[in-house]
């Protein structure tokens, strides 16, 4: 999920500048180097007092770069330099010292992102950060949530968020109006104009080839994503919201519903159209008029897909949904909302393989219990307990392959699988912890645990080795074990536990699943058993 | 759009000349200066100011005339004329132009200054007994800067700068020569054009008549046979060339300004009694060029008049003097930044004082909260408080960011001076947005406040510039609206290439949007027209120039708009045309302060907007530079602009109404109509508001901040 990493530009000391009689709201920012453009947000205050101050934007064309020669041309990054320059005196203009700036898929996919990144580093002092596509959507999600508001129904059936961009397209299907599933896919808008560049003739053939393509990668999509329970599509994105402002004559403010009909009715029109004409019709850079039809295929495609009668446009973006984060973050909120949708999603993913839920809930409360009583020993934060979480609820998933080796499977499944709120790096973390539940403890010859670095090592370790003992405390798949408590008794941990029935075979397992233990906090863990009350 | 369908065909009958319509405004200035009503001095100053003009017409006007034939440019332009009969028009025009001023300064001006005590003349004509101290001056000060060219086979002539004033010498043949020899002397232009008289009260001598008495001296042994005094005006026109690479645009200007002695001659000016000789000898060097030749009788170059404008003799033949009146009081200009969060403040220069203005920024400069400013500056006077005070901000480590325009035509190199030395405090010096120049004229502050970042604007039809805002009218507005601020700082962004130009709500910017709003605006009120509502469109400007937006407002008056026109300068619109223009009515005014102001008005069906801009109604203004256009949403202060608007028709002593013809007609106050000078009435305005602050009561009211506001 990585959590907003803490930036600071040093700014230029003021002689003679007082302090402030009253501390004023620290502005903050919001950077996003996207696929056509880099966007700046500014703003202030917390929660509903959060004000956009500025806004700004510049047209940069690494998409068409990275998804036509794999890597940025020299032209684009001296756009993105300058432009990033540009924001930075803006930031400076507003004494903006706290931002995130962050790089999607034109930037990820890119071979010299690296050294892209450290040259806007050295000219700008601006340290970008390339998220993968379900940070991207967690964030875009914390901009959809606000707009959904005024669309309760949301909250009662089943929902789809679908954004493409230029290189992919991102959809999480709403569960209650928590998002379930979640999918990044290679319909972006420019990778399908790259794809079909060599092609030659009318727009109309042009738009037959192109829906074939994106017809057959929707029916994949259908394969992983319930789309045809979706009754709300809502759709994001700058193209969405043309088509909404063609249609309504206004930008969505924070939604425009759009009948599906007059929705497929309007894509069609605007893909049989060609560039120089929707140029002049929608008052468009070239950029985003060549891509605004593959763009509009891929929404409509996605529509026929569902059950949706009309389609939600909303306002939501990216940079916002970082404004809102900063603007959490700065207030210290947020994290129980979003664990609760982090574990909706694991959960949906556990239902997927037919998980045990009761014995995968008794496993995450024991875990929880131990990581909160052990945290001076520890150490880890919030962060981290909440991947302790996730990989209790699947670290049994590897059953659906096989009983044999299933923490392997689980292990694989999970490093595969896309769970809103989660980075690949965290579910490395989540996948290695889920691994090690049982059987050996991490080797050399462990490629996924070696893949780690040095940190994660040591989080797989420690989350790994409370979970080994949480297992081992349910070895019977009864939840015998009501409750426990850790006291720390000389250079040993000791463990208490209260529950009912014959604990036996628990209190074997965990003296056998302690070796983990032992070796990832240097001390020996014994097992108590108590009566009822004793708490 | 209707207006989009641009007929390529002219229509004469509907158009007007522009070159025309500014000589007529020219002449409308020298008619000024020919109204015995007029103070002296005043007179003396307007005659001053037709000369610069007409310079300033042929050296950039007359000159793209005259280049556009060079090459061979044959093509009409809306009136229905080619450029060389547009040129023919000119030189008459001009020629006559000159004529009239110079029998003015003749007739009534100089014997007028003489009965006053002042006397302008020649070396020639001085008392014998004056003459020494005279020539010791030349001897002292003149010749050790005074540079005399001889012109023979090894000496080509000088490339003379424009605007010199010079002496033309021809020598009688050497010893075995058949021609006569050219000489030329340089009047060094470091010198004062009149030389005060040693031992003489208020007596003045023309230099160049000084260094014609000692030519003796400045080529001994030779024998002249005929001597004049020439001036030479060159092609001006700033092409800047900022396609090719080379990031030091600066070093572009400074060398075009170094260069610009180097074009062609233009116009030649000569005293009237030179012989046919002496001028045919000189007119052969500038072959090629072909000038338009003035003879003037009596001095050339009247710019001499600003020299002896000040002098306290003519303190009872002025306007009387006016005082820029104050706008708030004392404490409110103490803390512009309080009294803005409250209200907006509406500035009408230079009746009301251009200090609040200065006020503003130096305190944004000294001010702990303040974070950046931001400040477009085209013309800032030479010695200019508000650039002392960016470099205090700059200095103090604020972000001071200042968009300067260095190809302002014939100011450039103080502009390039002050530049300098604002990059030298550490402020961020743009020199502009290439292929554009920026007229806008706004600031933006950035403050922060206990409630979060506030910005502050100050939007002007004016420069920043301390001198001319005690000379020109213009309309400011200083607010803390925060739309507006967002807007400003929006187009700031844009204009320093940090962002692609926004959409702004209450701004317009030209040459993104600007020419396309005003049309939908004229527009708007020709279908509410057509619809039955009645229509009306009113704007003050300096110039109406561009095809589009005159056909748009003929389509208006068709409708049935009602089009009411302040237009200064040139305008290319005819009015009371039959079926054209019969709605529409075009007054210029012209008096002893430059009218500068832009402001439109637009009833929209009663729900009227109202709008200050840096843009005058010409192509060149809404596609090659950046304008703002500002729409004023402050009750108070639209209520206030559109009063402005109903005096600035109400004048019947200044105000001259366009004719069908072109020709301008001095308005007359009706039978039962009383005198209104517009100018006198908004100094008496200013005065009686400024009264009202200075006696109304004083409250000790804490004023409290309100964000919203």
């Amino acid at each position: 999920m990585a959590a907003p990493r803490k930036r600071t530009l040093t700014r230029k000391p003021k002689d003679g500048a007082l302090p402030p009689p009253l501390e004023p709201p620290k502005p903050f920012a919001a950077l996003d180097l996207g696929a056509s453009s880099v966007r700046l947000v500014i703003a202030e205050g917390e929660g509903d007092a959060m004000r956009i101050v500025e806004e700004a934007s510049r047209a940069v064309l690494i998409g068409k770069d990275t998804f036509t020669s794999g890597r940025i041309g020299q032209p684009s990054v001296e756009a993105v330099l300058k432009a990033i320059e540009g924001f930075r005196s803006i930031m400076d203009t507003f004494g903006v010292v706290r931002y995130r700036a962050v790089a999607t898929s034109a930037l990820r996919e890119a071979s010299n992102r690296d050294t892209v990144v450290d040259r806007i580093r050295v000219r700008t002092g601006i340290d970008i950060e390339i998220i993968d596509g379900s940070e991207e959507n967690r964030l875009t999600y914390l901009a959809v949530r606000e707009s959904l508001k005024s669309l309760p129904e949301i909250a009662t059936e089943t929902g789809l968020v679908a954004e493409v961009g230029g290189g992919s397209v991102d959809l999480s299907t709403l569960h209650e109006g928590e998002p379930a599933h979640s999918g990044t896919y290679a319909l972006g808008s420019i990778r399908l104009r790259q794809s079909f560049s060599a092609f030659q003739g009318t727009p109309v053939h042009f738009q037959k080839l192109i829906v074939r393509h994106i017809k057959n990668v929707v029916d994949d999509i259908g394969r992983e994503l319930p789309l045809g329970e979706v009754k709300h599509f809502v759709a994001l994105g700058a193209d969405a919201r043309l088509v909404a402002r063609v249609l309504s004559g206004s930008e969505p403010e924070p939604l425009a519903a759009i009948p599906r009909d007059s929705f497929l009715k309007i894509c069609a029109e605007i893909a049989a159209l060609d560039v120089d004409a929707i140029l002049s019709s929608y008052r468009l850079s070239l950029a985003e008029a060549e891509t605004l039809a593959p763009a509009l295929l891929v929404y409509a495609e996605l529509l026929r897909a569902t059950k949706a009668r009309t389609i939600t446009v909303s306002n939501a973006t990216l940079r916002q949904g970082m404004i809102f984060d900063l603007s959490r973050s700065e207030a210290g909120q947020g994290i129980e909302v979003f664990s609760r949708q982090v574990l909706a999603s694991a959960n949906a993913v556990g239902e997927k393989y037919g998980y045990d839920a009761k014995h995968a809930r008794h496993i995450a409360s024991l875990s929880l219990r131990l990581f909160d009583d052990l945290k001076s020993e520890h150490g880890l934060d919030p962060r981290d307990r909440l991947l302790l979480e996730v990989a209790a609820i699947l670290h049994d998933i590897g059953l659906f392959v096989n009983i044999r080796g299933h923490h392997k499977h689980s292990q694989y499944l999970i490093s595969v699988s896309e769970i809103f709120g989660m980075s690949r790096e965290d579910l490395l973390v989540v996948s290695n912890v889920a691994r090690y539940h049982r059987r050996a403890l991490p080797q050399r010859s462990h490629i996924p645990y070696m893949a780690l670095d040095r940190e994660a090592k040591i989080v797989v370790n420690k989350l790994g080795a409370i979970m080994r003992m949480a297992n081992a405390l349910d070895a019977d798949h009864q939840q015998k074990v009501k409750n426990l408590r850790v006291k720390r008794e000389g250079g040993l941990i000791a463990i208490e536990v209260e529950g009912v029935g014959d604990l036996t075979m628990e209190r074997l397992a965990l003296l056998a699943r302690s070796d983990f233990f032992l070796d990832a906090f240097g001390q020996r863990v014994v097992f108590r058993e108590t009566t009822k009350g004793e708490f | 759009m209707k207006t989009k369908s641009k007929r390529k065909a002219h229509d004469p009958e509907i158009f007007l000349n522009r070159e025309v319509s500014w000589l007529s405004f020219n002449s409308r200035v020298l008619e000024e200066a020919e109204d015995a009503a007029t103070p002296l001095a005043e007179r003396a100053k307007f005659m001053a100011i037709v000369t610069n003009n007409l310079d300033e017409f042929f050296m950039v006007r007359v000159a793209s005339l005259k280049n556009a034939i060079a090459e061979g440019d044959t093509g009409p332009d809306a009136a229905g004329l080619s450029p060389a009969q547009q040129l023919a028009l000119v030189r008459e025009g001009a020629a006559l132009q000159l004529k009239r001023l110079h029998e003015l300064s003749e007739r009534d001006v100089l014997p007028g200054l003489e009965a006053m005590g002042i006397r302008i003349v020649d070396f020639a004509d001085l008392d014998p007994n004056l003459r020494p101290g005279v020539v010791r001056f030349f001897r002292d000060e003149v010749q050790p800067v005074i540079t005399p060219l001889g012109i023979d086979a090894a000496r080509p002539f000088p490339m003379l700068p424009s605007l010199s004033l010079n002496l033309a010498v021809l020598f009688e043949p050497e010893k075995g020569g058949d021609d006569p020899r050219l000489g030329v002397v340089p009047v060094p232009a470091v010198l004062p054009r009149l030389v005060r008289v040693p031992g003489a009260e208020s007596t003045y001598v023309r230099l160049e008549t000084v260094v014609l008495s000692q030519l003796g001296s400045l080529f001994p042994g030779q024998v002249v046979r005929d001597v004049s005094a020439f001036r030479v005006l060159r092609d001006a026109e700033l092409e800047i060339d900022d396609e090719g690479g080379g990031d030091d645009f600066l070093s572009l200007v400074e060398d075009e300004v170094k260069g610009r002695r180097r074009s062609k001659v233009v116009r030649l000016d000569i005293d009237a009694r030179a012989t046919e000789a002496l001028l045919k000898e000189l007119v052969s060097r500038f072959q090629g060029a072909d000038p338009v030749v003035h003879r003037i009788v009596g001095p050339l170059d009247l710019r001499f008049f600003f020299q002896i404008l000040d002098l306290p003799a003519l303190d009872s033949f002025r306007d009387p003097p006016q005082r820029a009146q104050a706008t708030i009081t004392p404490a409110e200009s103490a803390d512009v930044f309080s009294l803005l969060s409250l209200r907006d403040i509406l500035l009408h220069h230079p009746y009301e004082s251009f200090d609040t203005v200065t006020d503003f920024v130096r305190q944004a400069a000294t001010d702990s909260q303040v974070l950046a400013i931001k400040q477009t500056l085209y013309r800032p006077a030479s010695d200019s408080e508000i650039i002392r005070a960016l470099a205090v901000a700059a200095e103090a480590g604020k972000q001071v960011t200042v968009v300067v325009e260095l190809t302002a035509r014939f100011d450039e190199a103080s502009n390039i001076r002050w530049a300098r030395r604002l990059e030298d405090a550490g402020a961020h010096v743009i020199y502009g947005v290439r292929g554009l120049k920026t007229h806008a004229k706004a600031t933006l502050v950035v403050r922060r406040e206990p409630q979060g970042i506030r910005r502050y604007v100050h939007l002007s039809t004016g420069n920043y510039n301390e001198k001319t805002s005690k000379l020109y009218t213009d309309i400011g507005l200083l607010s803390a609206n925060e739309v507006l601020g967002r807007d400003l700082s929006a187009f700031f962004n844009a204009i320093t290439g940090f962002s692609d130009p926004p959409t702004m709500q209450l701004l317009t910017m030209a040459p993104v949007a600007l020419r396309t709003r005003i049309l939908s605006m004229i527009d708007r009120e020709r279908r509410r027209a057509e619809e039955g509502q009645p229509g009306l469109i009113r704007a003050k400007l300096n110039a109406l120039v561009d095809e589009d937006i005159i056909r748009s407002l003929y389509a208006a008056s068709k409708a049935g708009v009602k089009v009411k026109l302040n237009v200064r300068g040139i305008c290319c619109l005819r009015p009371g045309l039959k079926g054209v223009s019969e709605n529409i009515e075009v007054v210029s005014i012209v008096d002893r302060y430059l009218e500068h102001s832009r402001i439109y008005h637009f009833f929209n069906g009663g729900d009227e907007e109202h709008y200050i801009s840096s843009a005058d109604w010409m192509p060149r203004n809404l596609d090659r530079r950046i304008e703002l256009m500002s729409r004023i949403i402050s009750k108070e202060a639209s209520d206030r602009l559109s009063s402005i608007l109903d005096w600035f028709f109400e004048d019947n002593q200044k105000a001259r109404a366009l004719e069908q013809d072109g020709s301008y007609r001095r308005r007359k106050p009706g039978r039962s109509e009383d005198p209104s000078r517009v100018q006198v009435r908004f100094y008496e305005e200013a005065k009686a508001r400024a009264e009202r602050l200075r006696t109304a009561p004083l409250t000790l009211e804490p004023i409290k901040r309100d964000r919203e506001s």
